[in-house]
C-alpha cells in the first residue's frame, strides 16, 4: 500500500511540475462559490460579470458555482476544503470570519497586495466594512455584498393618521408615538394595521445590535471572544424592542418572520417596518403606495449594524490559482463593478469611489432612497462576529425570542444568554 | 371506509355513532393533509396580490410557472434528478437484495456482527459523514458526477434490513421445493424470494425515490455544474431570506418539480397503499 502511494505521489509531483509548465499557455481555472440570498436573476448577473472579466483576462477562467444559501455555502466550502479540494474563492458571511480562521481555511489578503494599485484598491473600502474583515492586523476578507438595516414607512398610512407623510420618526420616542397613532383596530378590537414591525425570526441579534448601538452600547468585542449581552445598554435596547409589542401594543406580538415582513408592509398590515437595505429594490418594485425610507431612528445617538458577504480566498490551492483568484476578486470589487452589483442587487457598495461613478450617481438621482444606506455608513457598527459564530448567534437569538414572546424578561433572557456564550467562548480567551 | 357505509341492522345506535365519528375524523385528517397542497395550487395560479386574499373571482394566471421555469435550467435538472434516482434505485435494489438474502438464509461466521454493523449505519445521519464522503469522492475522481451524489446511499442499511425481514417470512418449504426442482441459489432468490416480496420493493422504492427527489444538501455540496445538479438545487434559488419570499413563484416551482411524484402516486395509489400496509412502513 505504502509503495503504491509513493508511486502515486511521484506521479502527482511530476504532474504538478508539468502543469506549471503548461500554465503559461493554458488559462488558469478557478472556482468561485457564491450564495444567493436575494430575489432576482442573481446567477445571470454573476455569469454576465464573469464573461466580461474573462474577456479582459483571457489567461484566467472563472467557474461560477451557485452554492445555495449562506449557511449552505460555508458547509460546501469547508467540506470541500477539508476533503482537500477547496474552491479558490467564495462569498461567505463576513461574520463567519473567525470560524474560517479557526479552520485555517482562508489566506490573508495582505499576501497578495503587491503594487501601489493593489494598495489603493484595498484602502478604498469604507473602514466599517473592514472591521469584520480584519483580525490581528491582517485582512482576511474583501467586502463584497454588504448591507445594513433601514427604516421604511407607508406615506398613505401617515396621511390617514394625520402625520406628515414626508418625515419619518427620528427617535425612539417618536417611533412609539407614531406607531400608536398608526395602529388601527376594528370594532371588535382586532388589529388591522400594526404601527411598527421589526423582524425577529433568524438572526434577530442583528436588529438588536441596531438598538444597542443607538443606546451607546455594543454586544461583543472585536476580537470575537467576549460578548456583552448582560450589559445595561443591551438589556435596555431589548426592553425597548419588547415594549413595542408587549407594553405599547403597537407591534405584532411574538416572532415576526423576515420573509413575510415586507409583504405585511405591502399589504398595509404594517405601517412602518425595519428591514435590510437589500429590500430597497424589492420595496421599490412592489409597494403599491408611496413610501419613505430613512436611517434607523436614533436614541442616544444614531447606529445600525452592517451585514452581508465578503469574498474569501482559500488556502490549499496552487499559488498561481490563488493569485488569479485575487485578481478576479479585485476586479469584482473595484469601483465600476461594485457600483453595478449594488444597483442590480440592492446591496451597499462598500467603497466611496463606487458611489462616485457616473452610473451610481445617475441611479441615486433617479431613486434617492438608494442613498440612505450610504448616508448611514458613518454610524454603522460591525455585525456580531465571534469564534463559533453560529452557536453564539443562536444563543442570543433564542434569548431575544424568549423576551419577545414574553417567556422571560429581557434582563433574565440576556443574563442567561451571556452565561451560555461565556461557556462557548471561554476556550478562545 | 366502504365497510362503515354499509347499513347493518344488528348495529346498535351507539356503534353507528362511533363509525360516523371515525369517518368524520378521517375526512378532517384528510382535509388537514391536503390543505397545504391546495393552498400552494391557489398561490401558484393567481397573481402575487391574491396570496392571502381568497377571492374566488381572482384572475387565473400562468406567469408564476413561466417565471419559475425561467429562473433556473429546470429541464436539465429534471433529467438529472431522473437519472440520479434511477441509478440509486437500481443499485439499491441489487445491493440490498443480495445482502438481505445472505443475512436471511445463509450462515457464516460473524454474521450477527456484520448485521449489527449494517444496523449501526441506520443510526448515523448521512450529514455527519459529509467531509469523509467528499474525501472519498475526490480520491475516486468522481466529484461533480451523478455517481458522487448516489454512491453514499447505495448500500442502504434500511433497505437491507427491510428486505431481510421480508425474506425471513418466506416459508423455508418454498425455498426447499425450488432447490429440489433444481434451482441454484440465485434462481431461488429471483424465482421465490423476490416475487414474494414485491410489496416490500414497491414500498421501499417509493420511500427511496421520494427521499432522493427531495435531497438537497449532499447533492449541492458534491456537485458544481448545471449538467449534474438535481431539481432541489434549482428550487433553492427561490429561498431568498433577505428579501422576503415570493410565495406564488415558490408554489409554482414546488408544484412543477413535485408534479411527476404526485401524478405517479395518484396513478399507482392503490398499489402503494397496499404495499405500505403489508410492509408496515408508515
Amino acid at each position: 500500500m505504502f509503495c503504491i502511494s509513493g508511486k502515486w505521489l511521484g506521479a502527482a509531483l511530476l504532474g504538478a511540475g508539468l502543469n506549471l509548465g503548461v500554465a503559461q499557455a493554458a488559462p488558469v481555472e478557478i472556482s468561485f462559490y457564491y450564495p444567493v440570498a436575494i430575489g432576482g436573476p442573481v446567477t445571470k448577473i454573476v455569469d454576465d460579470l464573469i464573461a466580461r472579466f474573462e474577456t479582459a483576462n483571457p489567461d484566467i477562467k472563472v467557474k461560477a458555482i451557485y452554492s445555495g444559501t449562506y449557511s449552505e455555502t460555508i458547509s460546501k466550502s469547508l467540506t470541500a476544503f477539508k476533503a482537500g479540494q477547496p474552491p479558490e474563492l467564495a462569498v461567505m458571511l463576513s461574520a463567519d470570519l473567525f470560524t474560517l480562521i479557526d479552520e485555517g481555511a482562508i489566506a490573508p489578503i495582505d499576501d497578495f497586495i503587491k503594487t501601489d494599485d493593489d494598495k489603493a484598491w484595498l484602502a478604498g473600502f469604507s473602514p466599517v466594512f473592514m472591521t469584520n474583515s480584519k483580525s490581528e492586523d491582517k485582512t482576511w476578507g474583501i467586502p463584497f455584498q454588504r448591507g445594513t438595516t433601514v427604516f421604511f414607512w407607508n406615506k398613505d398610512a401617515f396621511k390617514q393618521a394625520g402625520l406628515n407623510p414626508d418625515v419619518g420618526p427620528q427617535n425612539w420616542d417618536e417611533v412609539v408615538d407614531f406607531a400608536t397613532k398608526l395602529t388601527k383596530r376594528d370594532a371588535s378590537g382586532n388589529v388591522t394595521q400594526w404601527g411598527m414591525q421589526v423582524p425577529s425570526s433568524l438572526t434577530s441579534y442583528w436588529l438588536l445590535q441596531g438598538y444597542v448601538a443607538q443606546n451607546g452600547g455594543t454586544i461583543a468585542n472585536l476580537s470575537g471572544d467576549q460578548t456583552y449581552f448582560d450589559t445595561p445598554e443591551v438589556i435596555e435596547g431589548l426592553q425597548y424592542w419588547t415594549d413595542l409589542a408587549l407594553k405599547h401594543k403597537v407591534m405584532k406580538p411574538g416572532v415576526i418572520e423576515w420573509a413575510t415582513n415586507p409583504k405585511d408592509f405591502f399589504e398595509g398590515r404594517a405601517a412602518m417596518i425595519t428591514t435590510t437595505s437589500g429590500n430597497l429594490t424589492n420595496v421599490k418594485a412592489n409597494a403599491p403606495f408611496p413610501f419613505g425610507v430613512q436611517m434607523l431612528p436614533e436614541h442616544k445617538k444614531r447606529g445600525a449594524p452592517t451585514s452581508g458577504g465578503n469574498i474569501f480566498i482559500f488556502n490549499g490551492t496552487a499559488p498561481e490559482k490563488q493569485q488569479a483568484a485575487f485578481q478576479f476578486a479585485k476586479w469584482l470589487t473595484s469601483a465600476d463593478q461594485s457600483a453595478e452589483w449594488s444597483i442590480k442587487t440592492g446591496y451597499i457598495a462598500p467603497r466611496d469611489d463606487a458611489w462616485n461613478t457616473p452610473a451610481m450617481q445617475a441611479y441615486v438621482k433617479e431613486f434617492p432612497g438608494a442613498a440612505v444606506p450610504h448616508d448611514q455608513i458613518p454610524y454603522l457598527v460591525p455585525e456580531l462576529s465571534t469564534h463559533e459564530n453560529q452557536r453564539v448567534a443562536r444563543i442570543i437569538d433564542d434569548g431575544i425570542e424568549a423576551a419577545l414572546t414574553g417567556s422571560k424578561t429581557p434582563a433574565q433572557a440576556m443574563k442567561d444568554a451571556q452565561q451560555e456564550a461565556d461557556r462557548v467562548l471561554k476556550q478562545y480567551r | 371506509m366502504s365497510v362503515s357505509a354499509l347499513p347493518q341492522p344488528l348495529q346498535s345506535r351507539e356503534q353507528s355513532f362511533w363509525h360516523a365519528l371515525e369517518v368524520l375524523g378521517c375526512y378532517l385528517l384528510g382535509a388537514l393533509w391536503i390543505l397545504p397542497l391546495l393552498y400552494a395550487v391557489w398561490m401558484a395560479f393567481h397573481p402575487a396580490g391574491y396570496e392571502v386574499r381568497l377571492d374566488l373571482t381572482a384572475p387565473l394566471t400562468l406567469t408564476n410557472f413561466i417565471q419559475a421555469w425561467n429562473a433556473a435550467p429546470f429541464a436539465r435538472y429534471f433529467l438529472n434528478t431522473f437519472v440520479l434516482i434511477s441509478v440509486i434505485l437500481v443499485s439499491q435494489f441489487v445491493i440490498c437484495t443480495l445482502a438481505a438474502y445472505a443475512f436471511a438464509r445463509y450462515d457464516f461466521r460473524g454474521k450477527t456482527l456484520v448485521f449489527m454493523l449494517v444496523l449501526i449505519q441506520l443510526m448515523i445521519m448521512p450529514e455527519v459523514l459529509m467531509v469523509e464522503n467528499y474525501r472519498t469522492m475526490v480520491k475516486l475522481g468522481l466529484v461533480d458526477t451523478v455517481w458522487a451524489m448516489g454512491l453514499p446511499y447505495m448500500a442502504s442499511a434500511f433497505g437491507i434490513f427491510l428486505l431481510r425481514q421480508a425474506f425471513l417470512t418466506v416459508p423455508k418449504e418454498l425455498d426447499d421445493a425450488a432447490r429440489v426442482e433444481g434451482a441454484g441459489p440465485l434462481g431461488v432468490l429471483l424465482k421465490v424470494y423476490v416475487p414474494l416480496s414485491r410489496p416490500i420493493y414497491v414500498a421501499y422504492g417509493l420511500v427511496s425515490v421520494s427521499y432522493h427527489w427531495n435531497n438537497l444538501l449532499w447533492p449541492l455540496v458534491i456537485t458544481n455544474s448545471v449538467s449534474t445538479r438535481p431539481l432541489t438545487v434549482g428550487l433553492q434559488v427561490f429561498s431568498s431570506p433577505d428579501q422576503g419570499v415570493q410565495w406564488s413563484i415558490i408554489s409554482a416551482a414546488a408544484l412543477m418539480t413535485s408534479a411527476p411524484l404526485l401524478i405517479g402516486f395518484l396513478l399507482f395509489q392503490r398499489q402503494f397503499v397496499q404495499s405500505f400496509m403489508r410492509a408496515g412502513i408508515k
